[in-house]
């Protein structure tokens, strides 16, 4: 049997719950982990209400739940709650794959006979965090030297996950596919978004590089300002050529929209994920605390400009010192001539072009233009990861034991693969 | 019905007042309030695997101070995290001082109930200031005692039982025969009972407990090679045997009938179980008892005179035997004595912030019935807060079900949005 550790009712079919409860990018990142769950059995999946028609779509086969997690719902939430999980408390699961760190989450995991609940789980109100989930918390401490992609994380809860190259919906490659550009007007954190006045001259390169339109302008309602602010900065021969679509796409049009693009422009968002499982090549600008060896496009072929001080990536949640001071290299205009696929000249500092691809353990990013000083590092700490995780990584690089990855329980401690028995 | 109160119950990792820890907690449960066990007794295996080391005496003596420094650490993040009205430590609760002024500091109240007898464990010297209040099981001078040394808050609180447990038993035949006997003792082997119980030797006599070791003459009497014998068993032992020997601890040399204040838990729990009992009389025991509801001795010959009296009078036993049940019931209960002690402690505890709203009225109607059914299965009191019915759901073992979930996952909620309390 190759998925996983079926016990002697093989009769029954296998039947699996992932818990996301996180927002739309979240969602499009749980990808490898409910592909690999498809392929063993009966795959059932919870999110927030407002998510389950985009679970429909991009997940079908899988089976949506959708519960009231985020959002003012009023007095009335205790009932629909209980009304909510009415779906799922009679069904059998083998696994729940609960896979946030909230409250939330480790609420829900009480529903469920704790052996088979993997990632986090409350036991008699003790919160418990599996050695996977654990170990990557722990890793993501240093983040500048080390990344691993948010879809291969959850991806290899999975005993048997499945390639990297057959976790998007579209295949490996990104491939233009003829309906020009699309661009994301902001994510969900405004740090990590650029003003219209950074992000004209951008869309002008990138219309360039594509060498067709439509401009078609992508976001939620309250963006609508900025979409105009930022058509109107466009050069005049362009502005024929921008369909706004701020605040008009439900799940589906937002679907086919992207899905037939030749790119997207966009920060890091849930757009950008499903453009890159829809296998719609993404350029997409990743600044402050957005760090393409996290949360980059999955698939080959897509394009991140990273901003790269010495500072980078940052946290959020905290102040920034230098006034956002890495929004500005995306103005320079070597990084603009990158973009419009003129790479022949050395690019700015504090900018670096990463170009997406594949090793074993799931995506990587390369820099093809500036110098990424971590790269080997890096490298190192994917191979230690590799085999963490118990994937072979044929010809990997020195693997380096070091102290800040590891911990003293690590060894004091019996640890199974990707913590799939607990501790 | 007074205030719903949160308290933790720190017990100790082994001895005797671990099951009066328990019956604390059953108590205060049935008096409608909140009870969390610190489980002391769950570390008490990593402790004892220090002692098989083969170190140096001195470095066990500094790894058991670290361990128990760490023990303590965990009751301290279990204060942080269950947010007691009161903590409330058994005798030998491992709650190092260091960690009794973290408590003050930071305002949690604290209570010791020292159920031990303080000529033989004088240590409360050390410890007693460092709590908020300090109950004993003795009188005298104690209370100027421990005002002397920076105690003023001290109360006495004698030993009790605990209805739930110490009850008459139905016994089978076959019960009657396994833990009955014409005379029987369970309890330790002190030397004043080794001493006694050689001149019982005649009679159908049992011994149940441990440390009777050594001890060559009473060792045919000694039951299942002096194991310790759990409280389900007790209770059957003591329903079915005909006399009780209620013999208290003495460590006076020559003294095989002591003559201390304190009355032991033995005496109320086997008169709670309505079984008949010749207890030594006790400097305390007239004014929890009256005459007629124990059969007491003073001396050994007073033992003997009582057995040869009542072993042929079962009607004279029966009467006893309920007058001190319904005493024990009306007056000595775990339950009265926790009333005392919050009593005591009211002045310590912080009024409640939030006054429990009447949350299950603002419920969809469509729960209510559901949720009464919950509140009845955690023996919940209908006053509970939702904050203390969510800290009950979480403890719960085993899967929860849709509504417990539901609870819990309100909870969380609220702490994700600020504004009104839903469901509140």
């Amino acid at each position: 049997m190759n998925c996983e550790d079926v016990p002697a009712r093989s009769h029954s079919p296998l039947r699996f719950l992932v818990i996301q409860l996180a927002r739309f990018g979240d969602l499009i990142q749980t990808k490898r982990l409910l592909r690999s769950l498809q392929e063993c059995g009966e795959t059932h999946l919870l999110v927030d209400r407002s998510l389950t028609a985009l679970a429909h779509i991009v997940y079908p086969g899988v089976r949506v739940h959708g519960i009231a997690a985020h959002g003012a719902h009023g007095p009335d939430i205790l009932a629909r709650v209980y009304e909510d999980l009415g779906d799922i408390a009679g069904l059998d699961f083998h696994r729940v794959y609960n896979l946030n760190f909230s409250g939330l989450s480790f609420a829900l995991s009480g529903m469920f006979e704790p052996s088979r609940v993997r990632g986090y789980r409350s036991l008699r109100g003790q919160r418990l965090i599996d050695s996977w989930p654990g170990q990557v918390m722990r890793w993501t401490r240093d983040r500048s030297l080390t990344g691993l992609n948010l879809v291969d994380v959850w991806g290899l809860y999975a005993d048997q996950p499945v390639s990297p190259e057959r976790v998007n919906s579209a295949g490996p490659d990104a491939i233009p596919r003829g309906g020009g550009i699309g661009v994301v007007m902001a994510g969900q954190n405004a740090r990590r978004s650029l003003p219209a006045q950074v992000l004209a001259p951008l869309v002008v390169a990138a219309l360039g590089r594509v060498g067709r339109g439509p401009i078609h302008l992508l976001g939620s309602g309250t963006e609508r300002r900025a979409a105009r602010e930022l058509a109107a900065l466009l050069p005049a021969k362009l502005r024929g050529e921008v369909r706004d679509l701020v605040g008009r796409t439900g799940w589906r049009e937002l679907h086919d929209v992207v899905g037939g693009l030749d790119l997207l422009v966009s920060p890091d968002t849930g757009t950008m994920h499903l453009a890159a499982d829809l296998g719609v090549p993404v350029l997409a600008f990743f600044l402050s605390s957005a760090w393409c060896h996290e949360t980059g496009p999955y698939g080959r072929g897509h394009l991140v400009l990273q901003a790269a001080r010495s500072c980078a990536p940052c946290l959020e949640t905290a102040p920034c010192p230098h006034d956002t001071a890495c929004r500005q290299v995306f103005s320079d205009p070597s990084v603009l001539r990158h973009v419009s696929g003129h790479t022949g000249r050395a690019l700015a500092p504090g900018c670096l072009v990463m170009e997406s691809g594949f090793d074993a353990l799931g995506l990587t990013f390369t820099a093809v233009a500036g110098t990424d000083p971590a790269a080997a590092r890096r490298s190192a700490f994917r191979a230690m990861a590799a085999a963490y995780a118990g994937v072979p990584m044929p010809g990997s690089a020195v693997c380096l034991t070091e102290e800040t990855w590891m911990r003293e329980r690590d060894w004091m401690l019996p640890q199974t693969l990707r913590g799939r028995a607990h501790d | 019905m007074t205030e719903t109160r949160r308290i933790l119950i720190v017990l100790p990792l082994y001895g005797g007042s671990l099951p009066i820890g328990r019956y604390c907690g059953n108590a205060l449960r049935e008096l409608g309030h909140m009870v969390e066990y610190f489980e002391a007794p769950d570390f008490f295996g990593a402790f004892s695997a220090l002692k098989t080391l083969r170190v140096g005496t001195d470095r066990l003596d500094y790894l058991e101070n670290s361990f128990l420094q760490v023990v303590s650490q965990a009751i301290l993040a279990k204060v942080e995290t269950f947010c007691p009205d009161l903590v409330l430590a058994m005798a030998q609760a491992p709650l190092s001082r260091q960690a009794l002024k973290r408590l003050r500091r930071d305002k949690v109240p604290t209570a010791m109930w020292f159920v031990e007898d303080r000529e033989v464990f004088p240590y409360w010297k050390a410890f007693a200031p460092l709590y908020d209040l300090f109950a004993v099981i003795q009188k005298g001078d104690f209370a100027d005692q421990l005002r002397e040394i920076g105690q003023p808050n001290s109360v006495y609180l004698p030993l009790a039982a605990d209805p739930s447990v110490h009850r008459p038993l139905e016994m089978t035949s076959v019960e009657r025969r396994k833990y009955g006997s014409e005379i029987s003792f369970v309890g330790a082997g002190y030397p004043n009972r080794r001493l006694a119980f050689r001149q019982l030797c005649g009679y159908d006599l049992r011994i149940w407990g441990n440390d009777w070791d050594g001890e060559a003459i009473l060792a045919p009497y000694l039951q299942r090679g002096g194991e310790r014998i759990g409280t389900e068993e007790v209770v059957r032992i003591f329903n079915a045997t005909t006399i009780n020997v209620n013999l208290h601890s003495s460590v006076r040399p020559g003294a095989l009938v002591g003559d201390g204040d304190f009355v032991n838990p033995r005496t109320f729990e086997l008169a709670a179980c309505g079984a008949f009992q010749l207890v030594d009389r006790r400097g305390l025991l007239p004014e929890l008892f009256a005459e007629g509801e124990l059969a007491l001795f003073s001396d050994m010959a007073g033992l003997l005179q009582g057995i040869e009296f009542y072993r042929t009078d079962p009607e004279a036993r029966a009467e006893v035997a309920a007058r001190g049940r319904a005493r024990v019931l009306a007056e000595h209960t775990y339950a009265h004595r926790m009333q005392t002690l919050l009593q005591h402690a009211s002045a310590l505890m912080q009024p409640r912030e939030v006054a429990p709203e009447d949350w299950r009225a603002q419920m969809d109607p469509r729960l209510r019935e559901d949720v009464e059914a919950l509140l009845a299965r955690l023996g919940l009191p209908p006053t509970v807060s939702f904050e203390d019915l969510v800290w009950a759901v979480r403890g719960r073992e085993g899967s929860l079900d849709r509504l417990e979930t539901a609870i819990l996952f309100l909870d969380e909620w609220k702490k994700m949005y600020a504004g009104p309390r839903p469901g509140k």
